[in-house]
Order: C-alpha cells, then structure tokens, then sequence
C-alpha cells in the first residue's frame, strides 16, 4: 500500500541505532519483528518515510537470568521467550504467556519490545508482565531509564517512549512463589484475548492485572491490598473478581462486548486467584488457559 | 533427486491468475466510494500524473448493463450503492503507481439514505436501491428472477405444495422459530486477478474463474461484441469457494484495457477481497407442525435473504434457500417464500453451500424444538420423516437414489447418539446441483496420450485430477498420459459453470460420451455433451429443482463452560452421499474443507457491517478457523453405493455443521437462534435457560 521510496536503515549496533532514533525521532518507524507493523502498513494505516529495523543490532535478542533476575533483550522472539529453560523454569506464567500468543509462524518472528511499543491492548504479554513488576528499560544516546509496565503503556497504541528512545529491553524481578496467566478466548485458539488475567503471589502480596479490557492493563492495588494475606479460597477468588468487575470500564470489540467482558473478568479473574492456591504438579504440562509450566514444545 | 508427482502448488511452479502478465501491461486500481449509499456529482481526475490512464464515467456511459440473473451493474458505479463501490480506476505502470494515483482522484459525492438489513430493506419507506433493474436476458440457463416492481425485491421465490392451511388444521404440535446468519467472507488465498488485453476490436481476459462462459456472455453484451469476439482464459485459482463467480474486476479491466490501448491487470488486495463479492446473511422464520405421532403435516418458510448492493446470483441462492429449507422431508402441505433483497452492503453471491447453509441451520434446530415438544428423540423425529426413493419432494418431483437415512444413521453413530444424546447434536440436509445445466467436452488424441478440452475450472479442488482419473478409466491408460489445459472459451466447448459441486458428476458423463465418439469415428477427435433439462417455477416452486441430489449429515458433540458460555467441540463427524468416489483422496479433502468452513461459520465468522462499512475486512479482526480449533475427533465418510453413479460432494459437508453443533447446545438447553455462535449468544442462552426454567434433558 505504501507508495514512494521507504527508507530502511538497519544499524549493526545499538549506539548507531539509537544515533539514528534520535537524529530522525518519531520520523522514523522502529521495526522489530514486523508481525504489526505490517499489518499496519498493509492496511495502508500508516505510510512511514522512514524504518529503522534493529534486527541487525547486535546483543538485543539475549535472554539471560543473572542475580535472580531475568532480562529479555528487545529482539527476543516471542519463541525464544517460551522456549527459554531459565523462562520456563523460573518464570513459568510468563513462558506460558508468550506461549499462547496467536501461532507458531507468528511467535516466531514477533519480539518482546515490538509487543509492549505497540501498546496494543489485546495483546498477552503486557499483563503477565505487569503482574510479574516488570520494568523497561528505556534507553537513548544520553541515558537509560526504567519504567514500569503500567507507565510504558498510557492509552491506544500510545506510550511514554520518548522521541529520541528506544526500547532495549525488559528487566524481571525474581519470580513470586507463584504466578499464573489466564488467556480467555471468546474466538479461535489463534485469537488475541477477549480477557487476559495475570495474577501472582509474592509472600503476602496479591497481585492482579486484567488485559484485553480496556486500552491498558487494568489493576487495581486497593483490592490486592485488601486481600493481603488472605488465603486465596473461594471466597476471596470470587470477591476479588467481583471487585475486578466492577471497577473495570470494559471496552467492546469483536471479541465481546462490554457487559460480557465484566462477566468474564468476574469468572476469569476467581479462576484466576484460585490458581494460585493450587500447586502445579512439578513437570506437569499446564492445560491451555491454566497456569503454570508450559510441557515441552 | 526426480520431483515425480511433486505438487506444482508445493513447488510453486503452478501459475495462477495472479502471475499472468502481457508484454506492455499496465496496472490497475481502483477507486472506491466511501459512502454506502452517494450520488457520484463529479470525478476531478485533474491531479493524477500524466502517465496514467484515468476510467472516468464519461468513458463507460455507452456501455450496456451487465449481471448474471439481473442487468443492475454498470462498469462503474453512479450512483455508490456500498462502501467500496468502484466509481473510477486507474492504470499505470506499476501497481504502487496505480494505487498512489488512484489517492489522488477526487469524487463529489452526494450521500442518500441508505439501508443495511434485508427485513428492513422490504419495509415501507426503505431507501430504494435500483429503480428499473430488468431481469437478465443473457444467462442461458438463468432462473426465472421475479423482482417486485418499486422495492428493494430483486427476486422473489415460493413454493405451494398442498394447502399449508388445512395441514396446520391437522397438526397437534407447531412451532414457530425465527433464525439469523451472518454474512462471511470467502477468503480465499488467492486474491481477484484478472488481466484483460485488446487487439482488433476483440478481447481477451484471463481471469480466475469459475464462470468463463457467463463471463464472457455479459463481456460480450457490455461492450457490445459477439460472444466470439470476447476470449476468457481461466487459469487455476489459489482457492475461490464462489467467490470468483460471473464479473467481478474483468468488466473494469478491460474498460480501461479498451481506453489505454494497452493490457491491464488488476490483483485486488486482501481489504478489497471483503467488498467484492460474500456470503449472503439471512432472516429465516420457520412454522413447522406435526402430529403427535411426530409425524410432518405443514411446513411454513419466510427468507429474508440480503444480496447486498447488486443482485448477482442472489435470485438463484435465494431459491436454492428455499427449498433446501424444506429439508430432506415428506411434508404434505408447504409454503415457502424466500425474497432476493437489495441492501448498501457490499454483493453477496455465491458461497460454497449456496444458501443450503441459511436454511438448513433454520429448518434443522427447529426441527429439535419440535422434538423436545413432542417429547421424542431428534434422531427418531426425522427418521421418521426423511424422504425415502420414490417419494415426492415439495417441489412435486420424485426422488431418486435418496440415501438420507444412511448419511443421518451414520452421522449418529459416530458419536454414540442412541447411547446418550446428551451434549450431541444432528442435521441432515438436501441440497441441489444448478438445474437445468449442459457440459461439454473433447477429447483428442496426442503423441503420448490425451488431451481433454474441458471448462471445468480448477480452484483447487482437483478437477484436473478427477478428469485425469475418469478419463484414464475410460481411455485404458495412466493418469499422468491425460493433458488438461486451462479453460480457454475460445478452445474448450460450452460448459455452464464449475459451481454447485457439479463438474465431476456431469463433466464425467461427458467425457464418457466424449471417449465413445473418439471411439467410434476414427478422427482423432471426440465430442461428449450432456443437457440436463428442469428448473423450478418460481412462483409455485414446482418443476425439477435439481437433476441430482446433494445428500448429507452432520453430528456434534459439545462441552460448554457456562460461566463464560464458550463451547468446545469434542466431536464432530460429518457423512455424505458420494454415490461412486471417483478420487478418494480429493472427495475425503473436500469433506475435510466443507467442515473447517463449517466450524468457522457455525463460530467465528461474521462480516461486522455496522453502518455499511465493513469494520473487520482483514484476517486479523475477521476470524477464521485455525488448525488449533478443530475438535479433538474430527471425522468424516463418503457413504457409497454399489452401481451408483458419480455425486457431487464439493459443498456438502459444510451447511450441516452450524446445526449440528447447534442442537448439541439445545440437548443441553442452550437455544442458540442466530450465526455464529458466540460464546456471549451461548452465555445469553445460559441466561435464557436459567429464566425460563427449561429443563436441561
């Protein structure tokens, strides 16, 4: 759809990428995996001037676990993420989000900064992890900064980056004892969520963060306060849902409207604080939609 | 390494439309209206570069009208009757170029009501769409089409078979059930592409097709020609399940071909894909009466079936619709009318089940409230009634070689029915192959084997092959001996279409025609045609509605989370009459194709028209199935039977699906009236079942 010359610039390293960001700012069009943008570009929704891939920047696709800590480089492919044995291992909810994201061709090629730029709010990864304290880090020529989740991610496609910054990566605290990600689908297996919960248990914090509802992942501290320490039972599960439910200001989309969608964050996010009570059996392969450890591929 | 037997398609050495390209080629776009409904005041074609050439309304208003079953299309539209009507096109030296000079048109609208439901299109004071759109003279074998002067009827089909008063007067039972279905998206891989090319006042087309002949017949009267001197060549299509049927891009192509004195080629994209040519959605009220015994007496069928902006083949699915809705049934007293209605939307045409799908989802989950009324089995209500050899249809015909009750009894068998219905559900359905209808073909002799002349058009479904097969059958030599060149009008005889799941079974007769001639007159050459004579009165729906019968059955099994109402489809098996299987593999892949399509209409897909624009026209908010969505025992068989002759199989397994899966739901309680089945429609039927206290089984 595009029409006249495109610029592709494609910087072998990260200080001449961020060189080139910060020379042509919101100029230029990021490239990650391209799973999005081409859409975008095939609809003819966007006619960017210029791209500025980072596919040949070295260093951005490394996933390393250091400290007790993970770190997912900017580039990593949704697979990398799923199939990582430090992710899988340590951070199981998350290898399972990535895990569920539209098909194998897609998570092939779709990175973890592409998903958390884009802003989109159907998208997996976001709530898990928002629910996981992730921050991302956020670098341009003069510095680095860190943000979280719920900063990164202001409205519709839209994010605090700034016009001079990329996003280089994603940094994981060490994993709560137990964290699980909850993808409803109203649609196909290959659909995007039509609600999305992560929740985790960090000691005696809940922590719960509702995607795919609103134009950003939906938490609401106040109520995770109120269940501090608390077992997660029936009853809690159900009044934290409920709560969830009624505070969410639902969107609607072709995956459901806006009534149905406060219905299924009641039901999703119960399901959701009561598997957190349960313990995975060690190796066992997690039904889709469940918690836990993903099986092997 | 030999690449013996290595599918072309794998390969990519298969050449579709979308690869034809002519010496000097130019290509087109097009310029489309925003508006669903817009007087075209003007098109200022001032900024577009010099380079291009410009299709102007100017340039097409001593064309004549085209349109298979009604004359009601121009090459361009004035005025705009949807959003995406092609009001201008462009050619230019390449496709980007074309498509940024098609930005630069400007058109001077003048927006008028306009109307986005059939139901509401019929009503009084609706926004009327075409004024004098005359019946088409052209489509030799076209249906008789009975528009409604001054409304947005641009057919209208009924049957009277008995006298449905006087059978409701007998009935014990009746129930009356209003259905919908949405319109969907045939979403093939290979978009529309054609490429059309002048020389001496004659024209030539290469277009992927399913109807080289029709094309060329209203080619021929657009542009005022002998049908000899319009030439369509079909290469094969990257799929098409009816999309690629009668005009579509060829008319424009070649108008603008005609201006720039030089071959233009359109490939459409895959947003324009969903405003060129879908499914239609109908409204479908059904009243049904039996008597205790369960035992039909009456059936009532009102269709409100929304052809969209231009009629198309609309009349000929709203037919089909009508007396598929009938069912597979001795039913002595029928009634039905089924109206073809304009709407703002983009055209509806034909779609692989061809309006079976609307009804029998209508006719087949009402056919269970009646059961649950009457208090007996679904599976033994219809057996019950099924149409049986010998016994007169609706349409006053008698039936031959019916197979009904094995395609249903094998349908419930597949998943335990008589052990436990719960959770499970059945659909038997009737579907006719386009009557009346002639094929030809020739056969001729060459140096290593044969070469078969056919316009059996291929789109994957392997039509090239099954000629292969029956011709190597009947020639005592091997497949691979058996050349089939692409449909070309100039060299293959006449053929009606490749639709309605009817080439193998009539081109085949032919080709056997065909092999006797070659046979018994030493030239070398062979000619085989077969004429299959009826058709339906359409204003009392008697006559013969089809030569040959389309017979099959569906079986579901569910499980539903009721707390957010989405389903999962553990089982689904479908069973259907292939008579004599001719290529078991294409014939078990066609079954295979027929339900994945189901599953997708019974679940997911839903063209979203809102305010006429199409919100979803693309495959990411469109939703198809995925390998991912297919049940765990997905299964199913080609009923045969000795001495039988060949039956078309292509469609048949797709229109029982919904219905099935939507009586497994009604086993539970869970009344689901309208397509898809969302998992909000199944969490409301929660809702319902809960406030009308029905009980679950």
């Amino acid at each position: 759809m595009s029409t006249g010359p495109v610029s592709w610039e494609a910087p072998a390293t990260l200080d001449e990428a961020l060189a080139l960001r910060a020379r042509h700012g919101d100029e230029a069009t990021v490239v990650a995996g391209g799973t999005f943008l081409g859409i975008l570009l095939n609809q003819g929704f966007i006619r960017p001037v210029r791209l500025l891939s980072l596919g040949r920047v070295a260093g951005l696709r490394e996933i390393e676990v250091a400290g007790g800590e993970l770190r997912l480089g900017a580039m990593a492919t949704h697979r990398n993420v799923e199939r990582h044995p430090g992710v899988r291992e340590g951070w199981p909810a998350i290898a399972h989000a990535f895990s569920v994201v539209a098909s194998r061709r897609v998570r092939n090629q779709a990175t973890v900064g592409g998903v958390l730029a884009d802003a989109d709010y159907a998208s997996d990864p976001p709530a898990v992890l928002a629910a996981h304290d992730a921050r991302v880090v956020l670098r341009s020529p003069a510095a680095e900064r860190e943000v979280r989740i719920s900063e990164l991610i202001r409205g519709y496609y839209e994010t605090c980056i700034a016009s001079e910054e990329l996003l280089v990566g994603v940094r994981v605290p060490p994993a709560p004892q137990r964290a699980v990600y909850r993808k409803f689908r109203s649609r196909s297996r290959e659909d995007r969520p039509c609600v999305a919960v992560a929740a985790a248990r960090a000691g005696d914090e809940l922590r719960v963060v509702v995607g795919a509802v609103a134009q950003t992942p939906q938490a609401f501290p106040e109520v995770c306060a109120a269940a501090a320490g608390r077992r997660p039972d029936r009853a809690l599960a159900e009044e934290v849902g409920r709560r969830y439910a009624e505070r969410i200001e639902p969107l609607a989309d072709a995956r459901g409207s806006a009534a149905y969608r406060r219905r299924v964050t009641a039901v999703e996010v119960r399901r959701a604080v009561e598997a957190l009570a349960e313990e995975a059996p060690d190796g066992a392969r997690a039904a889709d939609g469940r918690a836990g450890r993903e099986g092997r591929p | 390494m030999i690449a013996v037997g290595v599918d072309p398609r794998v390969t990519g050495a298969q050449r579709y439309s979308v690869d034809v390209e002519r010496e000097g080629m130019l290509h087109a776009a097009f310029v489309r209206s925003p508006h669903a409904h817009a007087e075209v005041r003007e098109v200022d074609a001032s900024a577009v570069p010099a380079e291009c050439v410009v299709l102007v309304p100017e340039d097409v208003a001593g064309l004549g009208p085209c349109g298979c079953q009604a004359r009601d299309q121009h090459v361009l539209a004035g005025p705009a009757r949807y959003a995406g009507d092609v009001v201008a096109a462009v050619a230019a030296p390449t496709r980007e170029a074309a498509r940024a000079a098609a930005r630069l048109v400007e058109v001077d609208y003048e927006e008028r009501p306009a109307v986005f439901d059939a139901v509401a299109a019929v009503a009084p004071g609706a926004p009327l769409l075409h004024a004098d759109a005359a019946a088409s003279a052209q489509d030799a074998v076209s249906i008789g089409v009975r528009p409604l002067a001054g409304t947005n009827v641009c057919h209208r089909f009924q049957i009277h078979h008995g006298d449905v008063a006087a059978g409701f007067a007998e009935a014990d039972v009746v129930v009356e059930e209003a259905f919908r279905t949405a319109g969907a998206a045939h979403a093939p891989m290979e978009p529309h592409a054609a490429l059309a090319e002048w020389e001496d006042g004659r024209l030539t087309v290469w277009t992927g097709t399913q109807t080289p002949f029709n094309t060329r017949t209203d080619l021929a009267g657009l542009f005022g020609l002998a049908e000899e001197d319009v030439r369509i060549v079909a290469p094969p299509m990257g799929g098409s399940f009816g999309a690629k049927t009668f005009v579509r891009t060829e008319a424009v192509v070649a108008a603008l071909a005609r201006k720039a004195g030089r071959p233009v080629k359109v490939v459409l994209d895959r947003t324009e894909e969903f405003v060129t040519l879908n499914r239609h959605p109908a409204t479908i009220r059904v009243r049904i009466g039996a008597r205790r015994d369960g035992t039909l007496v009456a059936k009532e069928l009102d269709c409100w079936v929304d052809t969209g902006a231009y009629a198309d083949c609309g009349p000929g699915v709203a037919t089909k619709l009508g007396y598929a809705g009938v069912g597979p049934y001795r039913i002595p007293h029928v009634r039905v009318d089924s109206l073809a209605v304009y709407t703002n939307l983009p055209p509806n045409g034909a779609y692989r089940g061809y309006g079976a799908m609307q009804s029998v989802w209508a006719s087949e989950r009402t056919m269970d409230v009646l059961a649950d009324r009457l208090g007996v089995s679904p599976l033994e209500l219809r057996r019950r009634n099924l149409l049986h050899d010998g016994d007169r249809f609706a349409t006053g015909e008698v039936m031959h070689d019916v197979q009904f009750e094995r395609c249903l009894q094998a349908a419930a068998d597949a998943v335990g029915y008589e052990d436990d219905p719960r959770g499970k559900g059945l659909c038997v359905l009737l579907k006719g192959m386009q009557t009346p209808s002639r094929a030809a073909i020739v056969v001729e002799r060459t140096p290593v084997g044969f070469l078969l002349r056919s316009a059996g058009c291929e789109m994957g479904q392997g039509v090239r092959q099954s000629l292969r097969l029956q011709g190597a059958a009947l020639l005592d030599c091997e497949p691979g001996q058996i050349e089939v060149p692409d449909p070309d009008t100039d060299t293959t005889p006449y053929d009606t279409r490749t639709t309605s799941s009817r080439t193998t079974h009539m081109m085949g007769r032919a080709l056997a025609e065909a092999v006797a001639d070659l046979r018994s007159n030493g030239a070398g050459r062979g000619f085989g045609e077969i004429v299959n004579e009826g058709g339906l009165d359409p204003d009392t729906g008697q006559g013969v509605a089809s030569t040959h019968w389309h017979q099959g059955a569906a079986a579901a099994r569910v499980a539903v989370d009721e707390e957010t109402g989405k389903v999962t489809i553990r089982d689904l098996h479908a069973a259907v009459y292939a008579g004599r299987v001719v290529h078991r593999e294409g014939a078990e892949l066609q079954n295979e194709g027929s339900m994945v399509m189901g599953l997708g209409t019974a679940m997911f897909e839903a063209l979203d028209v809102g305010e006429g624009q199409i919100a979803n026209a693309n495959l990411s908010d469109y939703n198809l199935p995925a390998l991912g969505d297919l049940p765990a025992r997905f299964t199913h068989e080609l009923v045969e039977r000795e001495g039988a002759e060949v039956h078309g199989l292509g469609e048949t397994a797709l229109p029982p699906v919904p219905a099935a899966i939507g009586n497994a739901l009604y086993s539970l309680g869970l009344d689901v009236r309208e397509l898809p089945i969302t998992a909000e429609r199944v969490l409301d039927a929660v809702d319902g079942r809960e406030g009308a206290g029905k009980a679950a089984a």
